[in-house]
């Protein structure tokens, strides 16, 4: 099982690429912030990736909420690795934590901006 | 063999068949991008294989020093704040991909390990301690810090949401 999560993080490491990730977003705050959510949960590879990825997307006048649930869900969650999740803590626990966690990056990428501002 | 476990032989057989199945095809449209997955899945064996090893060597070490009877008292149902501390921090601090961690997960829950803290942990995970310094030279030191905090408060809920749950019967 493992051997196979890992040959579809290597299928999508080159299947879906950084330059096609930043491509999705569109300049709406809502909408980017959703697209955010799904495509780091779609993308997979080391957190440094997200982070400078990230930070193009930043510089590229991508809102600080997209980019927020980009770098957080990248981590957070995971499409390629849900087969083997499930097997392990079961489909019911898998399905409640990767909820959680989507409707959480989406809020925490929400709050952050708002905290930044309040507090500078 | 126990009701709940399966045979090793099968798991993820069909899983594995058709990720197989799938560089197959990829093969026979696109032979130098199934190469270069191939490429890429080695190389993500190599930087996982490490960490596996650890893994391993923990749940070993744990398995040896813990009566399941320990574990279920620091992170069963009676391990208390005590508990939800002990995940956030485990979570914190771990290191590798999140299914790297898979193995120590499931040995843990077989010996008593709430649904909730599994949750908590896994979530404080998105806290990357190594890569802290390269975070706040990206995005800054308060995006850093708000987002860390939000983090180990969010774990948290989604573990109270959880028991919550495990309170109104609706088990995970």
């Amino acid at each position: 099982m493992l051997m196979g999560v890992i040959g579809l993080v290597g299928l999508f490491q080159v299947l879906v690429s950084p330059k096609m990730l930043s491509s999705l977003f569109r300049g709406n705050v809502a909408g980017d912030t959703l697209i955010g959510t799904m495509a780091g949960a779609a993308a997979s590879g080391n957190p440094v990736v997200s982070y400078l990825l990230g930070g193009e997307l930043l510089k590229q006048g991508i809102s600080l909420y997209a980019v927020s649930a980009f770098i957080l869900s990248w981590v957070t969650l995971g499409f390629v690795h849900l087969p083997l999740e499930a097997e392990v803590l079961g489909f019911r626990l898998t399905l409640y934590r990767n909820i959680l966690a989507f409707i959480f990056a989406m809020l925490i990428a929400a709050l952050i901006p708002i905290t930044l501002q309040a507090l500078t | 063999m126990s009701k709940k476990e399966k045979p090793v032989s099968l798991r993820g057989k069909f899983f594995a068949l058709t990720v197989c199945a799938i560089y197959a095809i990829l093969f026979f449209f696109d032979r130098q991008m199934a190469l270069l997955a191939i490429q890429k899945s080695a190389n993500v064996l190599f930087q996982v294989l490490p960490i596996l090893a650890v893994v391993i060597l923990f749940t070993a070490f744990l398995n040896y020093i813990l009566k399941p009877k320990q574990i279920a008292r620091h992170l069963g149902e009676d391990s208390g704040i005590k508990g939800w501390f002990v995940a956030l921090f485990a979570g914190v601090i771990s290191h590798g991909p999140m299914y790297a961690w898979y193995p120590l997960i499931e040995d843990l829950r077989s010996h008593g390990l709430k649904d909730r803290l599994v949750v908590v942990f896994f979530y404080a995970r998105a806290i990357k301690l190594p890569l802290l310094p390269l975070m706040i030279d990206y995005f800054g030191l308060n995006f850093t810090i708000i987002l860390s905090c939000y983090i180990l408060l969010g774990a948290l809920f989604q573990g109270w949401i959880i028991e919550l749950l495990e309170q109104k019967g609706i088990r995970p």
